[in-house]
């Protein structure tokens, strides 16, 4: 097709609109930018008046909330770190490809599940549940993974043709009905056992024995649902970091005599150990922030206790709860202004170690795949 | 040989259970996936179905009706206890009774028990005995007849008359037909009929306000303030996240600090959203709305009308925290555009802004659409900034009416998320309650989840079509 020839007298007028729209996008995009920006420099601003104030108060009132976000980010992590991690190796390295192209976006659906959702279900329906039935919940954390083992077990000495039927490539799916099952077991024995053994029920036998507080909401509770909630960043992260180690190092490691586990765990992993590490980070950046799903969760006591039967205060969930009350200007308004400073600086800081680890190792990714 | 390494041969077979614990990993979070959204299925769909109503003789002689709810085992003892809601609460005082399964002499179902919902005092159950108007009135079977004719009037069109009921242990109550809002027979409704009154229920939640503290009614405020508000948001996100996309993938120089500046906006992603609340309540709220309300609206001061936190603000906020995503999701299409393109473009005579917006913005903008889509399903299902930025757990009005000028910015407005919150833990009577924040939470989810499913299937759709072009 012949372009249509313009008059030169519209020439100039074309340059103009160009001129103007480069300058408008730029300007935009500058705006966009500063607002950004203007997030970092705002916080600092508003808790430059506490240096003034110059007393100690500050630290007092801070450092228990300090340390209930990072109870609760802690309890996440031993939660979803192993979970997240686990289910980022198997759907890498052992899952069909097929079936990983329908979970993955399953479970990164997880993420999207509102956090005042989780927070409700922990707060209102896990958490009274758990309190009840605490020994079945502390049967439960430990009989999971032996049940899985136990179905690994029965499948190594089970027959080639069930094996057939039941491929391992599958697993993650036909184990969701053993894992049913299991729980089924372990919900209908533990009340039983824990009458024979301990001759009734676990949390009295805390209290008077071991003078262990039980608050319905605490960190275990926060811990399950927070967990839940990072789960599906750090499995996503960390499944991509695994995926794009090159084949040819696991192909390699496997020619050489090691089984599949051995190569990834040997090879693999030691590859992919920045881009894991980064995906571990981000989760506890978002840990850290999480603010409905602790608020709802845990009891809001701002306490220094390392028990995990007990309730926190998060800085999040303190500015959540505070602020709107706080009068501007007051120090307590600054004070929780200095929380949420403190919130940014850690996830900005935390959020980019994260991603220059994870450029780093895409550049070195692209070396070992020119150079093989 | 060191020990370490034989014992390690020794139980070599356990090295084989490691991926089975991987396995599981994926099981256990598919598990607790199926288990939450089915949770929220089957109690946010299942309250609005006509619960079987009882009625119970204790062995003291204790009658009651009610609905059971739950059983949980006793304390201390042998045994389970159940949980009914009797309603009655101007009568009895409560509206829930626990019974210990074991004093129970009999469970009946008789049909003519029926189910009265009322404001003032919330549900009546028991039975009609007659309906009285001034001229005439009714009795048994009759009654409920007329009754329910009279109930399918509108409000205003309804006859003044008289409920004559008796409690099921025999108490006898007037109760004025102008409080009655709607009744029930649901033993003697069939199974069909119960299908119908269910979508009715269902359809009530949706289009209506919340009453009695929340605890019956329907959530049609809130589901009109979280739309209204994304809408805003959105309209405020969308250019100023494709400009600064566009800006920092097609104008400015591609150096250190490009990258630098793009890593940064990237990170804000991952900024908790309380920090955009305290953002927005400090620079939107008390910064700029008390500016605008000491310049324009001098005369309401002291009470503040941009100076508190309304429906603006919160779009603001919210736009500003969906950032981050709109512009990452914008340069990833604007990435995959191959440079031939734009290049042949500028060399068949186009300008820049000619190459932008005729052949790179069509191409990118499936990928724009993307982001705003995910902007939204983040911004739908955010709660803890707007708690900072306006969000109010009863609006008196609603943020778009029909008086000038018809939207108004600086109004409070009711958001699901936070309504949900709010029913669930500042309630008086959770109990009550608990039902309808299920059914909440399962339309929170229902429409993020299909908000995020629309953006997967369209950024799918796009791979695809991009690949069968390359």
């Amino acid at each position: 097709m012949i372009p249509p020839r313009l008059t030169s007298t519209r020439q100039p007028l074309r340059q103009l609109q160009d001129r103007i729209a480069t300058g408008l996008i730029t300007a935009g995009g500058l705006v966009v930018l500063l607002a950004i920006l203007a997030i970092g420099v705002f916080l600092l601003w508003e808790t430059l008046p506490l240096l003034a104030m110059g007393d100690t108060l500050a630290l007092a009132k801070l450092s228990p909330l300090a340390w209930g976000t990072l109870k609760a980010a802690l309890a996440a992590l031993l939660f979803a770190v192993p979970v997240a991690l686990g289910a980022a190796i198997y759907s890498a390295m052992f899952m069909s490809p097929r079936l990983r192209s329908r979970i993955k976006p399953a479970l990164e659906m997880m993420e999207a599940i509102p956090g005042v959702v989780v927070g409700f279900i922990a707060g209102l329906i896990l958490a009274p549940w758990v309190e009840r039935h605490l020994a079945s919940a502390m049967v439960l954390i430990l009989w999971l993974p032996l049940s899985a083992a136990l179905a690994g077990l029965l499948w190594q000495w089970a027959q080639t043709r069930l094996r057939g039927r039941l491929s391992f490539s599958w697993a993650g799916v036909w184990l969701v009905p053993w894992l049913v099952l299991m729980v089924a077991i372990a919900l209908w024995l533990t009340p039983w056992i824990e009458q024979q053994l301990l001759g009734g029920d676990l949390r009295q036998l805390l209290d008077q024995r071991f003078g262990i507080d039980y608050a319905t909401r605490n960190a275990l509770i926060v811990g399950i649902a927070m967990g839940f909630a990072v789960i599906p960043g750090i499995y996503s992260l960390a499944d991509d970091a695994l995926a794009d180690v090159p084949s040819s190092l696991v192909e390699g490691a496997q020619a050489l005599g090691a089984s599949r586990w051995q190569a990834l765990w040997k090879v693999a992993l030691k590859a992919a150990g920045p881009g894991v590490f980064s995906a571990v980070m981000i989760g506890a950046g978002r840990a850290v922030g999480e603010t409905m799903i602790v608020l709802m969760a845990s009891g809001n006591t701002a306490l220094f206790s390392a028990s995990p039967f007990e309730g926190m205060r998060s800085m999040a969930a303190a500015i959540a709860i505070e602020l709107p009350e706080a009068s501007p200007g007051g120090q307590t308004y600054h004070l929780l202004i200095l929380a949420a400073l403190v919130l940014f600086i850690f996830t900005f800081l935390v959020n980019t170690l994260a991603e220059v680890v994870r450029q780093r190792l895409r550049r070195r990714y692209n070396q070992m795949e020119a150079t093989s | 040989m060191t020990p370490v390494s034989t014992a390690f041969r020794r139980f070599h077979w356990l090295n084989g259970l490691w991926p089975w614990l991987c396995a599981a990993s994926v099981a256990l979070s598919l598990l607790m996936l199926g288990a939450l959204l089915s949770l929220l299925l089957v109690r946010g769909l299942g309250h609005f179905w006509p619960a079987t109503l009882e009625e119970i003789t204790l062995r003291s002689g204790d009658t009651f009706a009610g609905h059971a709810v739950r059983e949980v085992a006793l304390p201390q003892q042998a045994g389970d206890e159940r949980l009914y809601f009797t309603g009655n609460r101007d009568i009895e005082g409560a509206r829930w009774r626990w019974v210990a399964i074991d004093e129970i002499a009999e469970r009946t179902q008789p049909v003519d028990l029926i189910r009265l919902e009322r404001s003032p005092w919330g549900d009546f159950i028991g039975r009609l005995v007659a309906l009285e108007q001034p001229d005439q009135r009714f009795e048994g079977d009759a009654a409920w007849q007329r009754l329910t004719a009279l109930l399918a009037l509108p409000a205003n069109q309804r006859q003044d008359s008289q409920l004559q009921l008796a409690t099921a242990d025999g108490q006898t109550v007037r109760q004025p037909l102008a409080n009655v809002i709607s009744a029930q027979a649901p033993n003697a409704m069939s199974w069909w009929q119960k299908t119908g009154a269910w979508s009715e229920a269902v359809w009530l939640f949706l289009s209506e306000g919340p009453r009695a503290a929340n605890t019956s009614g329907g959530v049609w405020p809130a589901i009109f303030g979280t739309v209204l508000m994304v809408i805003l948001m959105s309209v405020i996100v969308t250019p100023f996240g494709v400009l600064a996309a566009i800006y920092l993938n097609e104008i400015a120089h591609q150096g250190r600090l490009t990258r630098f500046v793009r890593v940064g906006v990237r990170n804000l992603a991952g900024v908790p959203s309380i920090v955009y609340g305290v953002f927005g309540l400090g620079v939107f709220v008390y910064g700029i709305g008390g500016s605008l309300d000491t310049w324009f609206f001098s005369d309401t001061l002291p009470s503040p009308t941009f100076g508190t936190g309304g429906l603006l603000w919160a779009s603001l906020t919210l736009a500003l925290l969906t950032l981050p995503v709109v512009i990452v999701a914008t340069e990833e299409g604007l990435a995959r555009i191959p440079d031939a393109q734009r290049e042949g473009a500028v060399a068949l005579g186009a300008t820049r802004l000619e190459m932008l917006t005729r052949i790179v913005l069509p191409t990118a903008a499936p990928a724009m659409l993307t982001g705003v889509i995910l902007a939204v399903a983040r911004a739908a299902g955010e709660v803890a900034p707007l708690m900072l930025v306006g969000v109010a757990k009863l609006a008196p009005q609603m943020p778009l009416d029909d008086e000038f000028p018809y939207l108004h910015l600086e109004r409070k407005f009711m958001h699901l998320g936070y309504h949900l919150f709010d029913t669930a833990f500042h309630g008086e009577d959770v109990q009550a309650a608990i039902p309808l924040v299920y059914a909440t939470a399962l339309l929170l989810v229902l429409i993020v989840l299909g908000l995020n499913l629309t953006a997967i299937f369209l950024r799918h759709y796009l791979r695809r079509q991009r690949g069968n072009e390359c």
